[in-house]
C-alpha cells in the first residue's frame, strides 16, 4: 500500500512557521547531543580508570593480566544479573528473585548431573528452571497485575525454599571434573612445559564465564538499541499506556524481560556452581541487590524508560574492582560494604544533578 | 503566506506607569540549549488588572510565566516587583514574595482534604513540645475563610479526589489567597471547565481583581477573554510584539499579532467531497453502563463529528472501536467485512487509529525521542524481518514528517517531553500518518493548542478526508464541529440521539440533542 499522506501533507504543512533547518544544518547540534552522551559515558569510565590507577599504586599485584582475569571472572555473576536487571528496570519493573532463582537453578543442574544426566543436559535443565521462574514472575506481573516488587519478592522466598527443600539444605558435591569445566575452563590458555619439567603458564586464558559475559552483553545491548523489541522495552517503561495504544504488546514485552531475567539467573547459577564444583542452596543471597546496584550505577532509572547495557557493564566493574582492590589492600569486608554503599549513593546523586538542569 | 499590514515587528515596550505598577519585567532573555526562548521581552502588570499573555506554541509564554514565578532565572534583564529589583531563586522564593502560580495540570494531593491541601506544608500547629501537632480546628477554620473569600461552596473536609476539576481549581486559588498572593498566574484555567464552571471562575477572578490582586492570564480561548481581561500582551517567537488595552482591540487583531498575519477564516475551505461509499459501519455497540446501542457509518471523503457534553460517551465509543476498552456487544464492519477488535493492536492492523485527548499520558512516550515516538506504531516499516531497526530509514522518515508537519524541534533526537503541546500533538498525528492508518479518530485534537497550529490541524483533517481517509472528529467546541464536519453524531448519556447534516443544522440544534431534549422544531435531523 502506498502512503497517500506523504503527498497530501506537503500541501497541508504551513509554510509560515520557520522549521528546523534541515539535516545538514542540524548535524552540528545532533553531534553535540551525541558528544554530550559520550562525555557522560566517559565520565563513568574515567571514574573506573581512576579506581584502577589508585589500586595500582596501592598494590603491586593489582595491575596484572592474572588479576585482570580474576576481576573479570568475579564480575561475571553481577554482570549477567545486572544485564537482566537493566532490561526489567527499563520497563519500570524490578526482579528481586534472581539471587534465589540462581541457587535453585544451580542446585537442579547439580542434582540432575548427580542423577546421571550429562553435564550440558543438567545445566540446560538448570537454565530452563530459571526461565520458568522468570515466566512465573512475568505472569504474576502481567496477568495477576501484581506489583513487580511483590511478585518477585514472593518468588525470591519460594525459589530459595524449594532449593533448600530439594537438597535438604546440604551442598551437592562430588559432581565430577566435567561439571567444573564451564566455570573454570578458559579459552586461549597458553601453557609451556618449562625446563624443570613443570608447566609454566604464559597466558592464563580468557575464562569461559568472561567470554559468555561479553557475548551476552553485546547481544542484549544490540537487542535493546537496534531491534524493535528493544525499542518496545523502552516504550513500555516510558509510558505503558501510550505504548499499548500504539499497538505495542505491553504484556508480551514485559513478560519477555522477566523470562530473560530468570534465564540469565539460571545461567548465573550454573556458572557459579560450576566454579565451585559444588551446588550450594545458600548461594547468591543478596545478589539481586548487586545486580540492581550495577544497573543503577550505570545510569538506569528505577522509574523506567532509561538505561543502557554499557552503563551497567561499567557499574558491574566498578563494584568488582572496588571489591578486588579493597581486598588486596586488606580492607575488611564490612568496610567494603560501607564503601560500595556510599558509591551507589554518590553516583545516583551525580546522575540526579546531571538530569536536573 | 504574506505578512499582514498590521504592525508585527517586535515592538518597543512602553515606559513605566507610576503608582499602580505591581510587576515589571524588562529585556528578559532566556536561552536553552539550541533555543533562544525569550529575546528581550518586557511585561508589565498593574494592581487589580487581568493581564492576558498571548502567543502561539513556542512563543515563550510558559517560559515567561516560569520566570515570573521563579522556576527559571532569566539570563538577562530585570524583574521589578513592587518597585524593587528582585531575583527569585526558586518558585518557593517567589511564592513567599506573594507570587502564586496555578498550573494547567493542578498540583493537589488527591488523598488529602481540601483544607490540608490549601495549607500543605504550612499547617497551623499547636501543642507541646514545640507545636508538633496539626491544629485541625484552626486548619479547618482558616481554609473555610479562604474559601469564603472566593464565595465558593466547597467543604474544607472534602477529599480532593472527590472534587471536579473546576472545584480543584478553586482550591488552588484558595491556596494562592492563603499565601497572601499579590500576583496570581493562571495557565489555561478554563481548558477543562464547562461553561457554567468557567462563569464561576470568572466571578472569582473579578473578586480577586477588586481586592487588588494582579492576574496573569494565559489561555488559548481568546473569545472568553473579553469577559475579564483588561490588557493583553502578545509574544511571538520569543519576542515582545505589543501590549494593548483589551477594550481597544478585537480578537482578530490579537490573533493577527500572534501569528504575524491576519486570519480571515478560522476554518479552512473544505476540499474533500463526501461520497456514499461506506468506509466503516458500526452497529449496536454497547458497553454496559457506559454507552448503549451506538451505531453510525463513516463515509469516504467526509469528516464525521462526535458532539455532546463531557461524559456523553464519545471518547468511550472511540476507545471501544480502537480496542482500548473492548465493548460488550456490537459489530464493526470495514468496507463491508466484519472485523474483530480486542486490542489496539488489532485495530491498528486494520488501519484504525485513535489520537487521545490526553497526549501526555496516553499519546506520547515522553522520555523517548521525537523519532522514536514517530515510528513506535510502525516499527515494521523501519526494521527488517529479524526486528533489526534500520536507523537511517528511521531518521529519514522522522525528517520527512518533521518537515511536513512543521514540528518545531531542535533535533529529531530531542526528548518528546521538552516540546510544546502543539508540537507534541503533531508528533502523535505524524505517528499515525506514518502508520498509514485509513480511519483516524481525533479526540479533541486542538485542546490546548494555539490558533495558528489549530488552523494547520484543521487543514490536515480536510486533506486527510480528501485523500479518502475516514476522519472522525470528537470535539467539545461546537464551532469546530460546525466549521469542519460534514455530518455530526450527537451523543447524550451514552447514546447517539441524532445524526445531523452539518450544513443544515445549527449550534442550537446540536445542543438540543446533546442535552437530551429530543427533536427540535428545525428540520435536518436524520434519526439513526
Amino acid at each position: 500500500m502506498s502512503n497517500p499522506t506523504t503527498k497530501l501533507l506537503e500541501t497541508a504543512a504551513s509554510p509560515r512557521q520557520p522549521t528546523i533547518d534541515g539535516p545538514q544544518a542540524m548535524n552540528g547540534r545532533v553531534m553535540n547531543d551525541r558528544r554530550k552522551d559520550l562525555i557522560q559515558k566517559f565520565a563513568a569510565l574515567a571514574g573506573l580508570l581512576v579506581l584502577v590507577a589508585v589500586f595500582s599504586m596501592t598494590s603491586d599485584a593489582f595491575l596484572s593480566v592474572g588479576n585482570g582475569m580474576t576481576i573479570a571472572l568475579q564480575v561475571t555473576s553481577i554482570a549477567y544479573l545486572g544485564i537482566a536487571a537493566t532490561c526489567v528496570i527499563i520497563t519500570g519493573g524490578i526482579d528481586l528473585s534472581v539471587g534465589s532463582v540462581l541457587a535453585l537453578a544451580g542446585v537442579v543442574a547439580a542434582l540432575a548431573v548427580k542423577a546421571g544426566a550429562p553435564v550440558p543436559l543438567g545445566m540446560g535443565l538448570g537454565i530452563l528452571v530459571g526461565a520458568f521462574c522468570g515466566l512465573l514472575n512475568g505472569l504474576c506481573v502481567t496477568r495477576l497485575k501484581l506489583p513487580p516488587f511483590i511478585a518477585t519478592l514472593g518468588m525470591m522466598m519460594v525459589a530459595r525454599g524449594v532449593a533448600l527443600q530439594i537438597t535438604g539444605a546440604r551442598a551437592v558435591s562430588g559432581l565430577g571434573e566435567s561439571f567444573g569445566e564451564l566455570g573454570n575452563g578458559a579459552m586461549f590458555r597458553i601453557v609451556r612445559i618449562g625446563e624443570d619439567g613443570f608447566p609454566d603458564v604464559v597466558f592464563p586464558g580468557i575464562p569461559y564465564p568472561v567470554v559468555l559475559m561479553v557475548v551476552i552483553a553485546i547481544a542484549v545491548a544490540v537487542m535493546l538499541s537496534r531491534t524493535t523489541l528493544g525499542r518496545h522495552i523502552y516504550a513500555v517503561g516510558s509510558n505503558a499506556e501510550a505504548a499499548r495504544l500504539s499497538g505495542v504488546n505491553v504484556a508480551g514485552v514485559t513478560l519477555f524481560t522477566y523470562v530473560l531475567s530468570g534465564t540469565l539467573a539460571g545461567l548465573t547459577g550454573c556458572v557459579l556452581m560450576s566454579r565451585l564444583v559444588t551446588a550450594q542452596p545458600n548461594e547468591g543471597v543478596m545478589y539481586e541487590l548487586d545486580a540492581i546496584a550495577s544497573a543503577v550505577i550505570g545510569g538506569t532509572s528505577l522509574i523506567g524508560g532509561v538505561g543502557t547495557i554499557s552503563g551497567t557493564a561499567i557499574g558491574a566493574f566498578v563494584i568488582g574492582i572496588l571489591r578486588n582492590g579493597l581486598n588486596m589492600n586488606g580492607v575488611s569486608s564490612f568496610t567494603q560494604q560501607i564503601i560500595i554503599g556510599l558509591v551507589i549513593l554518590l553516583t545516583v546523586w551525580i546522575d540526579q544533578i546531571r538530569n536536573r538542569r | 503566506m504574506q505578512q499582514a499590514s498590521l504592525d508585527t515587528a517586535p515592538g518597543r515596550f512602553p515606559p513605566a506607569a507610576a503608582g499602580t505598577e505591581l510587576l515589571r519585567l524588562d529585556d528578559i532573555t532566556k536561552r536553552f540549549p539550541g533555543v533562544l526562548a525569550l529575546d528581550g521581552v518586557g511585561f508589565h502588570l498593574r494592581r487589580g488588572e487581568v493581564h492576558a499573555l498571548c502567543g502561539e506554541n513556542g512563543a515563550g509564554k510558559s517560559t515567561l510565566m516560569k520566570i515570573i514565578s521563579g522556576q527559571y532565572q532569566p539570563d538577562e534583564g530585570s524583574i521589578t516587583y513592587k518597585g524593587e529589583v528582585r531575583r527569585f531563586a526558586s518558585s518557593l522564593d517567589a511564592e513567599r514574595a506573594g507570587i502564586a502560580i496555578i498550573h494547567q495540570e493542578l498540583n493537589l494531593v488527591p488523598h488529602l482534604s481540601v483544607a490540608e491541601n490549601i495549607f500543605l506544608a504550612r499547617e497551623p500547629k499547636r501543642g507541646w513540645p514545640s507545636k508538633c501537632f496539626v491544629d485541625r480546628a484552626a486548619l479547618r477554620r482558616q481554609a473555610q475563610a479562604c474559601l469564603d473569600r472566593l464565595g465558593v461552596d466547597i467543604r474544607p473536609e472534602a477529599p480532593v479526589k472527590s472534587l471536579s476539576v473546576a472545584q480543584c481549581q478553586m482550591v488552588e486559588i484558595a491556596k494562592a489567597l492563603s499565601l497572601n498572593a499579590e500576583i496570581v498566574i493562571m495557565d489555561e484555567p478554563t481548558s477543562s471547565l464547562t461553561e457554567s464552571e468557567t462563569a464561576l471562575l470568572f466571578q472569582v477572578i473579578r473578586e480577586l481583581k477588586d481586592q487588588g490582586v494582579g492576574i496573569v492570564y494565559i489561555s488559548h480561548r481568546l473569545d472568553e477573554m473579553a469577559l475579564i481581561v483588561d490588557r493583553v500582551t502578545v509574544l511571538r517567537d520569543g519576542r515582545y510584539v505589543d501590549t494593548r488595552n483589551f477594550a481597544d482591540t478585537c480578537i482578530d487583531e490579537i490573533v493577527a499579532l500572534m501569528v504575524g498575519r491576519s486570519l480571515d477564516d478560522k476554518f479552512p475551505e473544505r476540499t474533500s467531497v463526501p461520497t456514499s461509499d461506506v468506509l466503516m459501519e458500526v452497529r449496536g455497540l454497547t458497553h454496559r453502563g457506559v454507552f448503549h446501542d451506538v451505531g453510525f457509518e463513516l463515509r469516504r471523503g467526509e469528516i464525521l463529528g462526535f458532539a455532546g457534553l463531557m461524559g456523553a460517551g464519545r471518547t468511550e465509543v472511540a476507545r471501544a472501536i480502537f480496542g482500548a476498552d473492548p465493548p460488550d456487544a456490537g459489530t464493526i464492519r470495514l468496507g463491508g467485512r466484519e472485523i474483530t477488535v480486542k486490542t489496539p493492536r488489532d485495530a491498528i492492523a486494520h488501519g484504525i487509529a485513535y489520537l487521545s485527548e490526553d497526549r501526555k499520558s496516553h499519546g506520547l512516550a515522553v522520555k523517548m525521542s521525537v523519532t522514536q515516538n514517530l515510528t513506535l506504531a510502525n516499527m515494521g516499516a523501519v526494521s527488517n524481518a529479524l526486528g533489526f531497526i534500520d536507523r537511517k530509514a528511521e531518521e529519514q522518515a522522522a525528517w520527512r514528517y518533521i518537515q511536513m508537519l512543521s514540528i518545531r524541534t531542535p533535533s529529531p533526537h530531542q526528548v518528546a517531553r521538552l516540546l510544546s503541546g502543539g508540537n507534541q500533538q503533531k508528533i502523535v498525528i505524524a505517528k499515525w500518518l506514518f502508520r498509514q492508518s485509513r480511519i483516524l479518530f481525533f479526540d479533541e485534537p486542538t485542546r490546548g493548542i494555539d490558533v495558528g497550529a489549530k488552523f494547520a490541524i484543521y487543514q490536515l483533517l480536510d486533506r486527510l478526508a480528501a485523500e479518502g481517509i475516514g476522519v472522525v472528529l470528537i470535539s467539545s467546541e461546537l464551532p469546530e464541529i460546525l466549521g469542519l464536519t460534514d455530518r455530526v453524531a450527537v451523543f447524550h448519556e451514552g447514546r447517539i440521539t441524532a445524526v445531523l447534516n452539518t450544513r443544515e443544522t445549527s449550534q442550537e440544534d446540536i445542543m438540543h440533542f446533546a442535552s437530551g431534549h429530543g427533536r427540535p422544531a428545525a428540520p435536518g435531523a436524520e434519526t439513526p
